[in-house]
């Protein structure tokens, strides 16, 4: 049998015995993925609205900015973040640096431009007679807007999954923040590079696929929630 | 009786173009109205003034005898049911988009159920109950859209063409339910159509929207045109109509069909418009029949049962169109 072969069984088995370090270290990136997007999408969301339903001066100019930082290197969030973590830095008393807390916030940063850029986008394309039909059919100002969100929700859904997307499979954050402690920070893309290097591929080969099956349930969970929502 | 609505010298403008200029009109209470006029003639722009969707720039609307103002415009909004001409169904299923109304006025879940139940039994929608909205044709859309109105039985029900994507057989349906509001007066409906028929079939009142302005029912013989006024006619390119003193501006007239004077060969009258031609059509409304004729131009004249025995007309026969030029009424 030939390395990569060996390497590929080794990985399923250390999947299907549920390897404690392994599963631990999934269960990381996990956590502070879903808090990064959580809190990220908490102020999105509903920013995203206002800003698409909202006209006023240099709206051109902010979108544009966020269009390109949504191509914004992880590494460059995770030297910023470290400069101001770091012992120098102007924020180093608070000791975050190579915590949890340190990697949440450079996520948020990170997919920060994605949610709001991508529920503008859906707003600004959804069908106008949302609010003329919510007017006539009753609604007052209030009512108006939670029929535009629910009708905007798969925009919502969809830059949800894709920042969700964005922030697992990062490695330039959690790596400069996290430090890529065992048993704290350590996650699946730090976890992957490092045991690679050490030369333990099956383990990183089993940490890809969780990866990818992580990324693949969080998609269908996304789209049977959008179904049971309506 | 109380008016429906009240409107004084309201007006709507897109950009230059005023598309509604209406000095005074009412719509009464309990009344079936109906609104025809062609495409661009302001119908949907009034309709979603009735319906208080959009504010004029300038008039008053006195609904249900209350002076609209903002702090009463939600709650008398909610007083009127309006179906738009290409109506949005909310992305949830049929069932959710009938009872949405009754959902944002309060109704309880227990009521709203039963409610929506009942509308769905009464039109026949129950194959389309549990599909998502959005799966639906065009003519079911419009079918969810009426029955989400319906539904909450508003003092004021405002329809935008609803007989466009409709199959003959909800057409008949909807028909019959218009009717029978109309027989018991339980609503006021203003309904928008482009067909003249199923507009009197309909309508207690019919009127026609001509450049946003509203023209009584019996002025549907709209001819376009220019005034010549060194000689006091009116040339449609096909007749010149003798209409007296009017403004070189003048572009549309229109003939009372109740003026009209049908007989088999040219009247020696002083009625100084005369025109032969051949009938194309009648309808019979109750004790009157509308004959429709063609000579040059399309003129519907109205006439008794009496005066069609005599005359013996049917589809093609010659006819002589006459009337005074006082019959005709300057519209634009």
């Amino acid at each position: 049998m030939d390395y990569f072969t060996q390497a590929f069984l080794s990985a399923f088995k250390l999947i299907l015995l549920f390897d404690t370090e392994l599963y631990y270290v999934a269960w990381t990136s996990l956590k502070i993925s879903l808090i990064s997007v959580t809190l990220t999408a908490i102020i999105c969301l509903p920013l995203g609205i206002l800003f698409s339903l909202n006209r006023f001066r240099g709206k051109r100019s902010i979108q544009n900015i966020l269009n390109t930082l949504m191509a914004l290197p992880t590494v460059v969030v995770g030297l910023l973040l470290f400069g101001l973590l770091g012992r120098q830095g102007p924020m180093g008393e608070l000791g975050l640096l190579y915590t949890q807390t340190a990697m949440i916030a450079g996520q948020c940063i990170l997919i920060f431009p994605i949610i709001l850029n991508l529920v503008i986008a859906g707003a600004n394309t959804a069908d106008p007679r949302i609010a003329s039909t919510s007017i006539v059919m009753g609604a007052n100002h209030y009512q108006k807007n939670i029929i535009f969100i629910s009708e905007v929700r798969f925009a919502m859904l969809a830059a949800i999954v894709a920042a969700f997307g964005r922030a697992i499979g990062e490695v330039g954050v959690a790596m400069m923040l996290g430090g890529n402690i065992e048993g704290y920070t350590r996650t699946m893309t730090t976890a992957i590079a490092l045991e690679t290097s050490k030369g333990e591929f099956e383990f990183g080969l089993a940490l890809g696929f969780l990866l990818l099956l992580v990324a693949y349930i969080v998609n269908i969970l996304m789209e049977r929630f959008n179904r049971l929502s309506t | 009786m109380t008016d429906a609505y009240r409107i004084e010298g309201l007006h709507y403008k897109y950009g230059d173009n005023s598309v509604i200029d209406l000095a005074q009109y009412e719509f009464q209470q309990a009344m079936t109205h109906v609104l025809v006029g062609p495409n661009g003639s302001g119908k949907t722009t009034l309709f979603n003034v009735l319906s208080l969707l959009l504010k004029p720039l300038s008039g008053e609307i006195y609904l249900l005898g209350e002076k609209v103002i903002d702090e009463n415009r939600l709650a008398l909004r909610r007083r009127i049911g309006y179906v738009q001409q290409r109506p949005y169904l909310f992305n949830t299923s049929v069932f959710e988009n009938i009872a949405i109304g009754m959902k944002l006025r309060g109704v309880s879940k227990h009521l709203r159920e039963s409610r929506t139940n009942n509308i769905i039994e009464q039109l026949g929608l129950n194959s389309l109950k549990n599909k998502r909205a959005h799966e639906l044709s065009g003519g079911e859309m419009q079918k969810i859209a009426l029955a989400r109105t319906l539904v909450l039985e508003p003092e004021i029900l405002i329809l935008d063409e609803p007989f466009t994507y409709l199959d003959k057989a909800f057409s008949l349906i909807l028909e019959t339910l218009l009717l029978n509001i109309r027989e018991h007066k339980t609503q006021t409906v203003i309904i928008s159509t482009h067909d003249h028929m199923r507009a009197h079939l309909l309508g207690d009142h019919v009127s026609s929207i001509i450049n946003g302005k509203l023209i009584d029912e019996s002025t549907i013989n709209l001819i376009h045109g220019r005034y010549l006024s060194d000689k006091q006619v009116f040339d449609t390119g096909k007749l010149l109509i003798t209409i007296g003193h009017a403004n070189q501006e003048t572009s549309i007239i229109a003939v009372e069909p109740n003026e009209i004077v049908l007989s088999l060969h040219e009247l020696d009258s002083s009625m100084r418009n005369r025109f032969q031609g051949h009938v194309t059509g009648f309808v019979a409304y109750d004790d009157r029949i509308e004959v429709s004729i063609d000579a040059g131009e399309k003129f519907h004249a109205v006439i008794s049962d009496h005066a069609m025995k005599e005359l013996d007309l049917e589809i093609g026969s010659k006819i002589w169109v006459s009337f005074k030029s006082s019959a005709v009424k300057l519209v634009n």
